[in-house]
């Protein structure tokens, strides 16, 4: 009997032990190695760490805090950590470029809410809290981002957008292969992603199935946004106009009478209920008025 | 021959405290000088503004609004005593339908004010005049408050009329221009049949007009919370909550007053013990019903505690407002209620502690109302400082907050100095009829 005890109490003890280590493990980031070793093409200084801190602000602070105060949201879980500490800080540049493209639970992706650019410069404010960071640069060219040019065709037959992406280089034109593509659309709040990022071909050609009820503008217009990721490249981003929505005219939130709009576009039967109860009231108060008039006048004879 | 000594031992009775005194003089100082202190306060919020206040970005209703509920809540007790106890036949209420009145008119007319110390620019009051939308209720509140005070004003002053007349007649000793504001507010009375047909007609007409305007604009004023989501506001019973309150809050206010003319204008004879007796049972039956509501309006989201509610009624119940929140159910409500059932307690004194109990209670109901709901919105409170998240009223605050109190009181004593608080003309008739 008792060593049966026993024995319950070193599994039990076990398996505690075993689900504190996945725990643990769970709230560890896994990287890829070739995303840990990037870097960014931004020297980060003193502006760069200041654009950042706007960013941050805006984008991050709400969760993680003031840097170096560790006052973020304690309730969630896992606690979103102040970034200014030893536990950010470890991590490379890479990884923390990653934590912030891909996101994972409450944290969202920001790979799409924030250009390359800002999310570098996100980073250089965290770096801002770290005197022992060297920063070690990209060998991307930043340049060379301009030399790519992105081919839009879209076949309305099949609804697909044909894609061909490609760089004009001195030497020739070179088609970009095996780089991330995106496309999105544009809309009220944000953009609207249309299937999943793809990679080039070998030529340097992307194809993505358009759907064929996405609503567009009076005309059907629709702004299309397409965004080129590529390890020599860069990011380039580009956008264009298609008229390839349904069009849609639907009325705005203001141009009917509502309760919400101005007053001259208030609804009837509130102008109507307001003015009735108002002129029966005041009706009956100069008729009061009018009585005590008629008091005094009886009173002079 | 008995019965005119009878009429003139009334008339000068009634007539009596009309007259400027020691004590009144004494009274009138004390509440002036502390008016004045009041207005200093205001003086320096409307210098540095609202940051002197306890008020912020989460709790930006605090103690101003509480009070102006508060004060719309006790200005009802007019429509409830002279409007549906006259109309009722319930000739008892009758010796007290001025006394409402007054208090109603003092705190109709002066919760107007109220709000305006709730704003950091008084001046640009005027925008809600000149561009107001007729689709929110606060334009309907400032429509509803002004009628009612005019109405109350009219209500006052109709059935006042022959009053006015025997004030000129037998106020001899007062100087000639005060004696002619009584005759020219007199309207001429002579008392012939025409012009008393006119009068009761009137009269009749304001009664039954205040009974619909009155429940406005206390459904509106609560319609200023429940026209939002937000937990703890957002809900369908609050027009009738807030009007069966403002009756609690109306009649404990009419039994101080009843109390205080009583004595210090020795009016034994007409305000009796029976009166007392009547506006006792009065305050328990509307305790009653409000108690029934407040049953209604924690019960139905305490049973379910959908999420948010829950945050809210944990604080109410166990949380930070607990103290506070059970303090004026149990003595500003359940208690009243028991203690008024037994005869002996519904005698002037007994009365006087117990309403003076509920209308605390009732102030501060309506604080528990308007401040725990905004410590809880749906979006979490994040990275602002520690006065943000929990409200706490400042002096400068409660000064400005109790110089709207100080006013009705100067309103009140005014009044009852200057017209007979109760109706002269009325309890004559009355005698007559009985006789």
């Amino acid at each position: 009997m008792f060593k049966e005890n026993i024995k319950l109490r070193l599994t039990a003890t076990f398996l505690i032990c075993f689900l504190f280590f996945l725990q643990l493990n769970a709230q560890r980031w896994d990287v890829p190695a070739d995303k840990k070793s990037k870097n960014s093409y931004i020297k980060f200084d003193g502006n760069t760490a200041k654009e950042g801190e706007a960013i941050f602000t805006k984008n991050c602070k709400s969760c993680h805090g003031d840097l170096g105060k560790s006052n973020g949201i304690k309730t969630m879980n896992p606690a979103p950590p102040d970034l200014s500490q030893a536990l950010t800080q470890e991590l490379t540049d890479g990884e923390l470029f990653y934590i912030l493209n891909t996101g994972r639970n409450a944290m969202p992706s920001f790979k799409n809410t924030l250009s390359e650019e800002e999310r570098w410069k996100a980073i250089s404010f965290i770096r801002s809290f770290n005197n022992k960071y060297v920063q070690v640069l990209s060998k991307t060219d930043p340049t060379k981002s301009k030399l790519v040019k992105i081919n839009c065709v879209f076949d309305s037959l099949s609804n697909k957008l044909k894609l061909n992406i490609i760089a004009n280089e001195k030497t020739g034109v070179i088609p970009l292969k095996d780089a991330e593509v995106s496309l999105f659309v544009t809309r009220y709040f944000g953009k609207l992603q249309i299937e999943k990022t793809i990679r080039t071909n070998a030529d340097g050609i992307a194809i993505f199935n358009f759907p064929k009820d996405l609503p567009g503008d009076k005309t059907g217009n629709v702004d299309v946004a397409i965004k080129v990721s590529d390890e020599l490249y860069g990011e380039i981003e580009s956008v264009n106009k298609f008229n390839i929505g349904i069009p849609t005219d639907k009325l705005g939130l203001t141009q009917n009478r509502a309760i919400w709009n101005i007053l001259k576009k208030a609804p009837w039967w509130i102008i109507i209920t307001y003015t009735s109860i108002v002129l029966t009231v005041g009706a009956f108060l100069l008729y009061i008025i009018f009585s005590l008039l008629k008091i005094r006048k009886l009173g002079e004879n | 021959m008995l019965d005119q000594s009878k009429f003139d031992k009334i008339t000068s009775d009634l007539l009596k405290p009309i007259r400027i005194n020691h004590s009144f003089m004494v009274w009138m100082g004390f509440l002036g000088v502390s008016l004045i202190v009041c207005l200093y306060a205001y003086s320096v919020q409307l210098d540095k503004g609202m940051v002197v206040t306890g008020l912020r970005d989460y709790v930006s209703w605090g103690m101003y609004i509480s009070n102006f509920v508060f004060f719309v809540a006790t200005s009802l007790i007019g429509m409830l005593i002279s409007a549906v106890l006259g109309l009722s036949g319930e000739k008892w209420a009758s010796p007290l339908a001025r006394i409402a009145e007054i208090i109603a008119l003092a705190f109709a007319a002066v919760a107007g004010l109220v709000i305006i110390s709730d704003m950091g620019r008084p001046e640009r009051l005027i925008n809600v005049f000149l561009y107001g939308r007729i689709q929110s209720p606060i334009l309907w509140d400032v429509t509803v408050v002004t009628f009612y005070v005019l109405i109350s004003a009219l209500f006052l002053y109709v059935p006042l009329i022959p009053d006015l007349k025997i004030c000129y007649d037998k106020m001899n000793q007062l100087p000639a221009y005060k004696r002619n504001i009584y005759k020219v507010l007199s309207l001429n009375w002579i008392g012939s049949p025409e012009q008393i047909k006119i009068i009761k007609q009137s009269t009749r007409i304001l009664a039954i007009l205040i009974i619909p305007v009155a429940l406005a604009i206390h459904t509106v004023t609560s319609w200023l919370f429940a026209s939002t989501t937000r937990v703890g506001w957002d809900s369908s019973i609050f027009g009738p909550y807030f009007v069966t309150g403002a009756f609690v809050s109306g009649s404990a206010a009419v039994i101080i007053a009843m109390f205080f003319y009583r004595n210090n204008f020795k009016l034994q004879d007409y305000i009796t013990e029976k009166h007392f007796d009547k506006m006792g049972k009065l305050l328990v039956l509307v305790s009653l019903i409000y108690l029934y509501f407040t049953l209604n309006e924690y019960m139905v989201p305490g049973y379910k505690m959908k999420k948010f509610d829950a945050m809210h009624i944990h604080a109410l119940f166990t949380g930070t407002h607990a103290l506070l929140f059970w303090s004026v159910q149990i003595f500003g409500l359940v208690l009243p209620i028991v203690l008024l059932l037994f005869k002996k307690m519904r005698k002037p004194l007994p009365m006087l502690v117990v309403a003076l109990f509920v209308i605390c209670g009732a102030w501060l109901k309506r604080y528990i109302i308007v401040i725990p709901t905004q410590e809880h919105p749906f979006l979490p409170i994040q990275n602002v400082p520690m006065n943000f998240k929990i409200y706490t009223p400042s002096l400068t605050e409660s000064l400005i907050s109790l110089a709207p109190i100080i006013l009705v009181l100067i309103i009140i004593t005014i009044l009852s100095k200057v017209v007979p608080i109760i109706p002269v003309h009325e309890t004559i008739e009355h005698l007559e009829e009985t006789k």
